[in-house]
């Protein structure tokens, strides 16, 4: 008897706690990561006390820099993938790091895929990180402004006094988010704006216009469905929003890519209006109709998942509606080696619009999260990174010799880049680009010409420096996205019927999400901006 | 032994000294409670070698997921980098706002529980025939090749399965459409059709999963003693009354168990399926969009721990809810399939 009963309980126990463990399992996945967030954010903070009150004394020439008596390993973290080589190089660098700072330094990657992810978990989960890669495309002004990052002003001139010199003033104005310097920008001056590239040699086969705008790009894209069936006429992906909405906006002059549907012209700065229902808008969506009709928009472009560049390379696509210079001439390098009868070519929308903005520093930099344990440390290392030659050249470029060769002041890569282990800019160092040191590619003069031209017409990013607080209406947010992703994409890849109500409907579900609200904040922040920097 | 028990109907707190040996024969009153306490202290005592078995998994299910259910508290709270979790500002329900605010959290709730009823109950029911067609399949080899077969799908991941609904149903140069090319007939947007996508979805999840719950029927009517076939037959009952009067009922407390857990999750959904198999496709979300998939996208762009975590307490709670009423029913009805 008595063992029935304790094989019942027994059970009942067991059942009840598997039970229980299907509700707890849902909260835990959530919140695994965060327990440690409490103890981390503490000793960020803590961190930074120090550094701030000791700062009171620097106002004096600081030149004692900093104390290295203790070792430390630097976390670094940056996007992509890792070259094959970087346990070399790592080692290479932490010899020198070790002898000058006391420190080693783990390199670490988040590779591409749902990188965003990972980059926001890595900074909301209180993860010790020392060193972490920045840019407007990971958000950084809102984080900046969240509290993410540390702010550096204070501990620039005595960690990394040259760094501070090195960069120009004006650059440090331009990265500032409410006042303090938060991130430490790139100084390599390029230009991300984007062009059409397209098949130069089936252009010239078939004699169809040069892509200048959208009605000659359309008349192109004519030419090869006439010409050329099997060919895709544009590469696309799922990515509307990026890869065809924004591309459009950028070629009528947007003043960058604006979120929620706000309109804001570059020659009108302080003009905010809203695109979504203008007439503008539907002129976008009619030629996303027609374009879509006539089978440049393939019908199941919201499940395609390759990438942009990819059926440009091997063929499968004979032009993109868009992209920077910079990967253009990446495209052309390797259909040089592989079909060297296909031709490429790029008009730069900047020729069309009248103007070209170079990168705005925001675009590419590094920032020490609250979450570090070594600021100082991990900013003399940084400095280091870009102003030392040969900590610079070993991450950018490799082992000379090695991984390459400078012949006639062109970077060479030994064999090819897939039995390199570490190719031109493999640990993907944009932010500690250092213009002094750079080596080119002989192919990249093609990229210089074209900045050279977009040179003459260059003016300056107005949007970039603008920190957007959405803490007001993040819920909003949230569901306006979703609600964008369901009724305006499909719109903008020419997917709907019924243009008018298909618009109609959208808007009225947008207005349900609060589209309202969130406008109406964005505008007076936007506003503030324009007032705070004098634009006009 | 333990059906008899229990079919007394009495609750379990007045058996309890009875079974523990205690000193029980007092009639039962106000003193029920008291002796309950006292029976399991006894039965701790009695059984500690038992209980001591089951102290890791307790502590397991302590360490993994109650301790970390403290981290609900972030659902009412905005999350701040610069304080830690009980510091950080309390918002009341606000992060639960995005949820409802779009409209959509009655179609999302509607479509994760129509889908899950659809996958648990076709799931089940054609695991319970093809598990009893199997097992009265006399030729072994093709038994097992079937039963192979049948299971194989459970191994290929829902990434190379969405490739694969791609390849056959992509409008250009899908397998679907050039077949149909072949034949003379129009090419079919599926990809346009989002009707179309809740019985793919449900085909594609039965193809998958049905080997896999097969197996655990086969192996529950693997354990029916023969005895019971063998005298059916002598009394001349035919295959489908041995089936239906045997098999079948035999098989029910597994099914009621299957079931029981899968409602558990049944706010869950299954979230590789569907994000994988439609992605980004904004025009298929009526039909296909469940509750995961939403919370996912949305946070995806907004990452914001406290409304993932309010999204994950709506979940959690819903199911409980579910499991705990649906229990109750089962208990009703039928004491002995209640899970607890």
């Amino acid at each position: 008897m008595t063992k029935k009963a304790g094989r019942r309980s027994l059970v009942t126990l067991t059942t009840a706690a598997l039970a229980l463990s299907l509700l707890a399992g849902c909260g835990g996945n959530n919140n695994g990561g965060n327990s440690a967030n409490g103890a981390n954010s503490g000793e960020g903070g803590n961190a930074g006390t120090p550094a701030a009150t000791e700062s009171a004394s620097t106002a004096a020439p600081a030149e004692t820099g900093i104390d290295t008596s203790k070792k430390v390993e630097l976390q670094f973290y940056m996007l992509g993938d890792a070259p094959k080589d970087l346990p070399i190089i790592q080692d290479e660098i932490n010899k020198m790091a070790q002898e000058e700072l006391n420190a080693t330094v783990k390199f670490n990657y988040t590779s591409w895929t749902d990188w965003d992810q990972k980059y926001k978990l890595l900074l909301s989960s209180g993860q010790a990180i020392d060193l972490i890669f920045t840019a407007d495309w990971t958000q950084y002004q809102s984080y900046a402004k969240r509290g993410a990052f540390l702010a550096i002003d204070d501990l620039l001139p005595k960690a990394a006094p040259e760094l501070q010199k090195f960069v120009p003033e004006s650059m440090w104005e331009d990265v500032k988010v409410d006042g303090k310097i938060y991130t430490v920008p790139a100084t390599y001056k390029e230009y991300v704006t984007n062009g059409f590239v397209y098949r130069e040699d089936l252009r010239k086969k078939y004699n169809l216009p040069v892509p200048k705008d959208l009605a000659s790009y359309e008349a192109y894209m004519d030419g090869i469905v006439a010409n050329e069936p099997d060919l895709m006429p544009m590469s696309l992906n799922s990515d509307i929003g990026n890869n065809l909405h924004y591309i459009y906006t950028e070629l009528n002059k947007m003043v960058g890519a604006l979120p929620y549907g706000m309109g804001v012209k570059y020659e009108s700065p302080t003009t905010v209006y809203s695109y979504w229902g203008s007439d503008e808008q539907k002129e976008e969506l009619k030629t996303m109709k027609r374009w879509a009709d006539k089978g440049f928009i393939p019908k199941n472009v919201l499940n395609i998942k390759d990438t942009m560049q990819d059926p440009i390379t091997s063929g499968k696509a004979a032009s993109m509606f868009g992209d920077n210079p910079t990967r253009y001439n990446d495209m052309k390098m390797k259909i040089s080696t592989t079909h060297p009868e296909w031709e490429l070519a790029y008009s730069p929308f900047g020729l069309t619009t009248g103007y070209a903005t170079p990168v705005h520093p925001i675009h590419n930099g590094f920032a020490i999260p609250k979450s570090s344990k070594n600021p100082e440390r991990a900013l003399a290392f940084y400095e280091k990174l870009v102003l030392d030659k040969r900590y610079n050249l070993l991450t950018q470029y490799g082992i000379e010799g090695k991984n390459y060769t400078v012949e006639n002041g062109y970077y060479k890569l030994v064999g090819t880049s897939t039995s390199n282990g570490f190719s031109r800019e493999g640990m993907n160092g944009w932010a500690w680009r250092n213009p002094e040191y750079m080596l080119f590619d002989q192919g990249f003069d093609g990229v210089k010409a074209i900045f050279d031209e977009l040179d003459k017409i260059q003016k300056p990013d107005l949007f970039l420096g603008f920190a957007e607080d959405y803490s007001s209406y993040q819920a909003e947010k949230a569901v306006l996205e979703q609600v964008e992703k369901q009724y305006l994409f499909p719109l903008q890849a020419g997917l709907v019927e019924d243009i008018d109500k298909g618009l109609d409907t959208f808007l009225q579900k947008a207005k349900q999400a609060g589209l309202e609200k969130i406008q109406a904040e964005w505008t007076k922040q936007w506003n503030a901006y324009v007032a705070e920097k004098g634009i006009k | 032994m333990r059906q008899r028990t229990r079919k007394t109907g009495t609750p379990l707190a007045i058996e309890l000294p009875v079974q523990g040996g205690g000193p029980a024969a007092s009639p039962l009153g106000a003193g029920t409670i008291k002796k309950k306490k006292k029976g399991f202290l006894h039965e701790l005592i009695h059984n500690r070698v038992l209980f001591l078995m089951l102290l890791p998994t307790l502590l397991f299910f302590l360490v993994n997921s109650y301790f970390p259910m403290v981290g609900v508290y972030y659902a009412f709270t905005q999350f701040d980098f610069n304080s830690g979790l009980f510091d950080a500002p309390f918002v009341g329900f606000k992060n639960f706002e995005f949820l409802w605010k779009s409209g959509t959290l009655v179609k999302l709730t509607l479509n994760t529980i129509g889908y899950n009823l659809a996958f648990i109950l076709l799931g089940n029911v054609l695991a319970i025939v093809c598990a009893i067609l199997l097992s009265e399949l006399r030729v072994k080899w093709f038994k097992k090749l079937t039963q192979s077969i049948m299971f194989l799908p459970y191994f290929v991941s829902f990434v190379i399965l969405s490739v694969i609904v791609y390849n056959v149903f992509n409008y250009d140069s899908g397998f679907l459409n050039t077949l149909l090319a072949r034949f003379g007939a129009g090419p079919v947007d599926v990809y346009n059709k989002p009707l179309v996508w809740i019985f793919l979805i449900i085909l594609f999840y039965l193809w998958k999963n049905l080997g896999y719950s097969m197996v655990i029927y086969l192996a529950a009517i693997t354990g029916i003693s023969d005895e019971y076939y063998e005298a059916a037959k002598i009394d001349g009952a035919h295959i489908f009354q041995r089936i239906w009067y045997i098999t079948v009922p035999m098989l029910k407390s597994t099914f009621v168990v299957l079931l029981l857990f899968s409602l558990g999750s049944i706010m869950k959904g299954q979230f590789d399926l569907f994000y994988q198999l439609i992605g980004n496709n904004g025009v298929l979300y009526n039909t296909t969009d469940i509750l995961d998939t939403y919370v996912f996208r949305s946070l995806k762009v907004t990452f914001d721990i406290g409304m993932a975590t309010a999204a994950g307490l709506y979940q959690s709670l819903f199911g409980f809810i579910l499991i705990m009423t649906v229990n109750y029913i089962i208990r009703k009805i039928n004491d002995d399939y209640a899970l607890f």
